[in-house]
């Protein structure tokens, strides 16, 4: 899988990572038991501190996606797939992006397209 | 004396010029600092740019190398010293002048043709390739043992303990230091960013590790020459004759330093090339390196950070000169590295032209050099002679150079001594002291008739 991380936008380093390692995991460019690279290794490869790398990796652990281990390293966590996500965080967080869309002057109907696209692109890669 | 400035001078202005006409290279999507893309960088009219910049940079070092022999002529081969450092810093800045007189041609060509990149940075990283980081190079315990092997001659030094009279014990751990840094090297080359210009893993996999092999060979092949130099450097100290036999083991690390390096980055083109060299380039892979790193800090001002790691993070940190602290900053770093080379400057051309006064006031006898003042009572001197010539020694704590000799020195059958001296006088006044530390003091004037009348009155002042 390619990171592409975007060394001089607003959004940090850190949530970046966590940010394309999660959309792997879910759409399945990454599959459960896929080993990820060290701190050291990635860190180095992308040119940024290994605090960086390190800082992802614990939200990506804290969230379920992965899990370390001492001998092992990183690896992407088995999809729990109890389909309980629309917690009150997940529509407060889904309201927010449409009511920015609505916003910027996008109507209903582009909205529309545009959620059903991503849905298309995460749901139908690798048959999931 | 002389010679060995003037050769000291030639390796300085010989690597300065190798690696300015080196900067030149197309490389990582720039050229003497400005970002092109391959295509840009490879049109006539930047070559033509660059074809004048080559022949600007052998014109420096000709016109360096060709004032660096008016130190032969006699009234500049009194401050050697200090015109040498003068020289020095004129190629220096020749060269900066150079470099940037065509980093404004480049940025002019890049306006008029409308050559515009984007202004973000993306990093591309394979993750399958950084897992396969430090599999495929060459071991590391090649260049541990190279550090191992450069304690060589502190081991000869304590089996031989005579030869520390020539080479101080201390200064056989210089060595290992700098087989330390080839270690360090081996990581940094090892560690690089592996490109990933391609979507097959597979692909990006078999590149990442040939040009690993190619990095790491590199460092190894570094650390071999590094080590070579100071087996050889100290075999020369010890057993060498002459200054050039001195020198020869630096020309020789600076060569073959210099030649690892081109046959690195002439492998590693190839091995793009071989990869990836049918792919189209893709310009929207370049980006403007200016907007975020002015004069080797990074500078944004919309980073909150002051402190920022180094564009190769590993190498530690440096300045956002954007915000106004980062400026505070880096002011005062540079300030401190003016000061620093304003200071080191100073000293030795303060060094190199006060001349030695010798007083006799009263029951005190003052000399008044550069940085070792002396003052002597009348019945700490017990003897008063003259020589003819200087035994050889070593310098403990003072200043050498091509016309004066000062400060702290040790001296064959003497011990510890006391020298302020012009070296070209053949006339030397000992002055016997009733201690051991120092158990001389040995001066003398600019010539043989001056240092006779300094006898002269050195010796009336103890008769009084």
């Amino acid at each position: 899988m390619l990171l592409k991380i975007d060394m001089t936008g607003s959004i940090p380093i850190y949530q970046q990572i966590r940010n394309q390692i999660a959309l792997g995991a879910a759409n399945g460019t990454l599959k459960a038991g896929d080993s990820l690279p060290t701190v050291r290794q990635l860190a180095g490869d992308i040119g940024v501190n290994p605090m960086t790398v390190n800082k992802a990796y614990a939200i990506l652990k804290e969230e379920g996606i992965i899990v370390i281990d001492r001998r092992h390293g990183a690896k992407i966590n088995l999809f729990e797939g109890k389909g309980n996500a629309f917690d009150p965080e997940f529509s407060h967080r889904l309201a927010l992006l449409v009511s920015e869309a609505r916003r910027k002057g996008t109507s209903k109907q582009d909205t529309l397209r545009k959620v059903s696209e991503i849905i298309d692109l995460v749901y139908e890669q690798e048959g999931l | 004396m002389i010679l060995t400035l003037l050769i000291i001078q030639w390796l300085i202005f010989g690597t300065m010029a190798v690696s300015i006409v080196f900067y030149k290279n197309f490389n990582d999507n720039q050229v003497l600092g400005v970002t092109l893309s391959r295509k840009h960088a490879g049109s006539p009219e930047v070559r033509k740019i660059l074809k004048s910049y080559q022949r600007d940079c052998c014109l420096v070092l000709l016109l360096s190398v060709g004032a660096s022999l008016l130190m032969l002529v006699e009234g500049i081969r009194s401050y050697a010293e200090f015109f040498m450092l003068v020289l020095i810093m004129a190629n220096l800045f020749a060269n900066w002048f150079v470099i940037r007189h065509y980093e404004q041609e480049l940025l002019s060509v890049k306006k008029k043709n409308g050559w515009v990149y984007r202004r973000t940075s993306i990093v591309t990283v394979d993750m399958d390739v950084a897992k396969e980081k430090g599999k495929s190079g060459i071991s590391v315990l090649w260049t541990w043992l190279f550090f191992c092997l450069s304690f060589l001659p502190t081991v000869f030094l304590l089996i031989q303990p005579e030869t520390q009279a020539y080479y101080p014990i201390a200064l056989s751990l210089i060595g290992p230091l700098c087989q330390l840094s080839m270690v360090y090297l081996y990581y940094q080359m090892r560690n690089q960013h592996a490109p990933a210009p391609g979507d097959d893993s597979e692909l990006n996999k078999a590149c990442a590790g040939a040009e690993e092999r190619v990095n790491t060979a590199a460092a190894t092949l570094s650390a071999l020459a590094m080590l070579s130099f100071w087996i050889f450097f100290n075999l020369s100290i010890t057993y060498g004759k002459g200054v050039v036999v001195t020198v020869l083991p630096a020309v020789f690390l600076i060569a073959a330093l210099l030649l690892i390096a081109s046959w690195q980055q002439r492998k590693i083109r190839a091995t793009e090339n071989r990869f990836f060299g049918g792919l189209p380039e893709d310009d929207g892979n370049v980006y403007e390196r200016e907007t975020t790193w002015k004069w080797g800090f990074y500078y944004n001002p919309g980073d909150p950070r002051i402190i920022v790691p180094k564009r190769v993070a590993s190498m530690g940190w440096t300045v956002n000169i954007g915000r106004p602290a980062g400026k505070a900053v880096g002011a005062a770093i540079a300030i401190g590295t003016i000061a620093l080379v304003l200071v080191a400057g100073g000293v030795i051309s303060f060094g190199s032209t006060k001349d030695y006064l010798v007083t006799g006031s009263g029951n005190e006898l003052l000399i008044d050099a550069a940085m070792y003042d002396l003052t002597l009572e009348k019945d700490q001197i017990i003897g008063l002679s003259t020589i003819g010539q200087l035994p050889g020694g070593t310098r403990t704590n003072g200043y050498g150079g091509v016309n004066k000799s000062f400060g702290h020195f040790s001296l064959d059958g003497y011990g510890k001594c006391m020298l302020y001296v012009y070296n070209n006088a053949d006339e030397y006044i000992v002055l016997q002291l009733n201690g051991d530390n120092p158990g001389y003091v040995i001066l003398n004037d600019k010539t043989r008739e001056e240092t006779n009348q300094l006898y002269q009155t050195i010796s009336r002042w103890m008769e009084e």
